[in-house]
């Protein structure tokens, strides 16, 4: 079935209402029935629809449809729809609501390998663009202090939880998973998951004592209450990826070209981001057109430099989000090493047999993105990264 | 519960007594927590930022939109669930069979937090908006379904057996008898469930929908503006208010038109 066909894909619908019937019993069907209801969710829809949670990690995909260069490829994009949890993004994707979004990476992961949903990731989505943060007066100042203390992060299977325990590990200290307020040994640091828009308020009634998790909710605590940054994470994993473009497997064998002129589209609208960042961070805000609820003075901040006394390796002249769309195999490997490590809730015995590199190959579709690059002329747009060999890099990781 | 809702109350002068002693403690609690500086940050549940962001809101399009936005989906889902659950609350009423038949099943999803349907929802449902209407019936539909219920079990057996004497069909009981005394209660069971619906629709409209009350809340939670978060809170009080009033006239009218018939 076509992408952008505009024709009904209903013509089935008694079979679905049948469906529905044995599904759900009387009430919920007699409840449907008034909306306009016969499609199931998980019908194809068309045009191409875009998910996104409302941290500038969606930015890509925001400007990309703000700037026209969808329909500049010819095609069809609705407005990209904003949903508040990582849990919706997920269920709404998985239920056909969304053809692409982003994710952070160990999600698809968590789906391809776990629940054995057919996912690809395109590309990545953006690098960096998180930070650890505390209170400006708790003297914490490096990975070694967080002993003994509460630390607050996103969603179990996160880029932040890994990174978080990266540096927990490299210090010796011992992550665990208690009940928050639960006493703790002097080398343990206890997790726990909270919403994001939770996190600074947490932080500010001494509920946590650091939190790690997208932009701008760092910056919005920075903003609001002087918070401190106490490591950007593009300053512990240099340029590490943090969210992926994902889509669905199906859309991919139905039709490539449509999946080719969606990935030119982001690759351009990352580059354009780079060179741009006062005028992303106005277009994201509310002053702009309003993708985020959040003030453009908090977005300076995020697309702004990072002051250099903030960080511990000037030297590696990183973005605090940097935009970059090559999916590097050596960062997804060591990715998925790392995920075997990483303390999550619940069972994770799929990671253990996992084959790295196999997996690599899998999951990750590059197919496009190489393409849109050299359509591009090559990493010309994204002049940071190595120009020698340009589809390799080696993963500079430091922590302290 | 069920009495306050039924009886329609009256007499401004206390209505107005009670909404300014609310206002009281609200501004005094608030005085009291919010001024110390540790709290200085949350100073927007005090009363003279929220009233700002109060009228400033009044005269934001956005804020109307999304009042529109709210109430529309109150109504629908409201409109759903009375029309299944009313007719469905006076089967179960009326017959005996029925009723033990669908106890088990109406207790074991009347004890489902709304909210736990919401995969369900996106599931089943193409739009956002419509898997919206469906976590505001879910969690409408089992007190509509009880209230009616109760309003007919609790009819006169004496009114029963003299239409029977006379030769009634069951057709005719529920038309001349169990409708017309069920329907006061009809009418709590729906008041009771406008509040219900406002509970569920700030975590509803966490799903994909870009207006709304509840889309408002959230979006003053991301950036820690509680001064609109408060203004919002207030808004939907007033609105609810202001629906139950409306719904009181409703029922003040068909009670005098049984009352008429007796």
């Amino acid at each position: 079935m076509g992408f952008n066909d505009v024709t009904s894909t209903c013509s089935d619908s008694i079979s679905r209402r049948n469906f529905l019937k044995t599904a759900m019993g009387t009430a919920g069907v007699a409840a449907c029935a008034p909306m306009g209801f016969p499609c199931l969710a998980a019908a194809k829809k068309r045009p191409l629809k875009l998910g996104y949670l409302p941290i500038t990690d969606a930015t890509p995909l925001l400007v990309a449809y703000s700037l026209g260069y969808f329909s500049h490829e010819g095609l069809e994009v609705e407005r990209p729809v904003m949903v508040r949890s990582w849990n919706i993004l997920t269920e709404s994707f998985l239920t056909g609501k969304f053809d692409l979004v982003h994710m952070l990476f160990p999600i698809p992961v968590w789906m391809r390998f776990k629940q054995n949903i057919p996912v690809k990731v395109l590309a990545w989505d953006h690098t960096n663009g998180s930070a650890v943060t505390v209170r400006a007066n708790s003297g914490i100042d490096r990975f070694a202090d967080l002993a003994g203390k509460q630390v607050g992060v996103p969603s179990w299977y996160s880029m932040h939880n890994l990174v978080m325990q990266l540096g927990l590990q490299a210090q010796g200290l011992e992550p665990v998973i208690r009940p928050p307020g639960s006493t703790l040994g002097s080398n343990e640091v206890n997790l726990f998951v909270l919403p994001p828009p939770d996190m600074p308020q947490a932080l500010l009634g001494n509920k946590i004592d650091a939190f790690i998790v997208a932009d701008p909710f760092n910056a919005l605590a920075q903003e609001k209450f002087s918070a401190k940054v106490m490591r950007y994470s593009g300053d512990i994993w240099k340029n590490h990826p943090c969210c992926v473009i994902v889509t669905h497997e199906h859309l991919i064998q139905e039709n490539q070209i449509i999946i080719q002129k969606a990935v030119n589209a982001i690759v351009r609208a990352q580059a354009w981001c780079l060179q741009n960042p006062k005028e992303t961070a106005h277009l994201l805000s509310r002053e702009g057109d309003g993708f985020l609820p959040v003030n453009e003075s908090v977005l300076n901040r995020v697309f702004g430099a990072i002051p250099e006394t903030e960080l511990v390796h000037p030297q590696w002249h990183v973005e605090r989000i940097g935009f970059q769309p090559f999916p590097f195999p050596s960062a997804t490997r060591f990715i998925l090493e790392q995920m075997k490590k990483t303390k999550v809730e619940g069972n994770t015995d799929f990671l253990m047999h996992l084959d790295t590199s196999a997996a690599v190959a899998q999951l990750v579709d590059d197919r496009f993105v190489r393409k849109a690059l050299d359509d591009m002329g090559g990493f010309k747009g994204f002049c940071r990264c190595d120009m020698e060999d340009i589809f390799t890099r080696e993963e500079t990781i430091e922590i302290n | 519960m069920s009495p306050f809702f039924t009886r329609v109350w009256a007499g401004w002068r206390y209505e107005l007594a009670g909404l300014v002693i609310f206002a009281c403690v609200w501004a005094a609690v608030t005085q009291f927590i919010f001024t110390r500086p540790e709290l200085y940050h949350f100073k927007g549940f005090l009363p003279g930022p929220t009233l700002g962001a109060l009228t400033e809101a009044f005269q934001n399009s956005k804020f109307w939109m999304s009042v529109f936005a709210s109430l529309r989906r109150i109504l629908v889902g409201i409109v759903i669930s009375a029309s299944i659950g009313l007719p469905l609350g006076v089967l179960i009423g009326f017959f005996a069979r029925v009723r033990k038949f669908t106890y088990s099943p109406i207790q074991f999803v009347r004890m489902i937090s709304p909210l736990s349907w919401m995969p369900i929802a996106l599931l089943l449902f193409s739009s956002f908006e419509g898997a919206v209407h469906f976590l505001i019936v879910m969690a409408t539909i089992c007190p509509i379904i009880l209230n009616t219920a109760i309003g007919v079990i609790n009819i006169n057996p004496q009114w029963i057996k003299m239409a029977l004497n006379q030769g009634a069909d069951n057709i005719q009981l529920i038309q001349t008898i169990v409708i017309p005394y069920s329907i006061p209660h009809m009418m709590t069971s729906i008041r009771l469930a406008l509040g219900i619906a406002w509970i569920v629709l700030v975590p509803a409209e966490f799903l994909g929908v870009s207006s709304g009350l509840g889309y408002l809340i959230n979006d003053a939670r991301d950036t820690m503006e509680y001064d609109k978060l408060m203004a919002v809170i207030i808004s939907i009080g007033i609105l609810g208010f202001i629906l139950d009033k409306g719904f009181q006239k409703v029922q003040h009218r068909f009670r005098r038109s049984w009352s008429d018939k007796v």
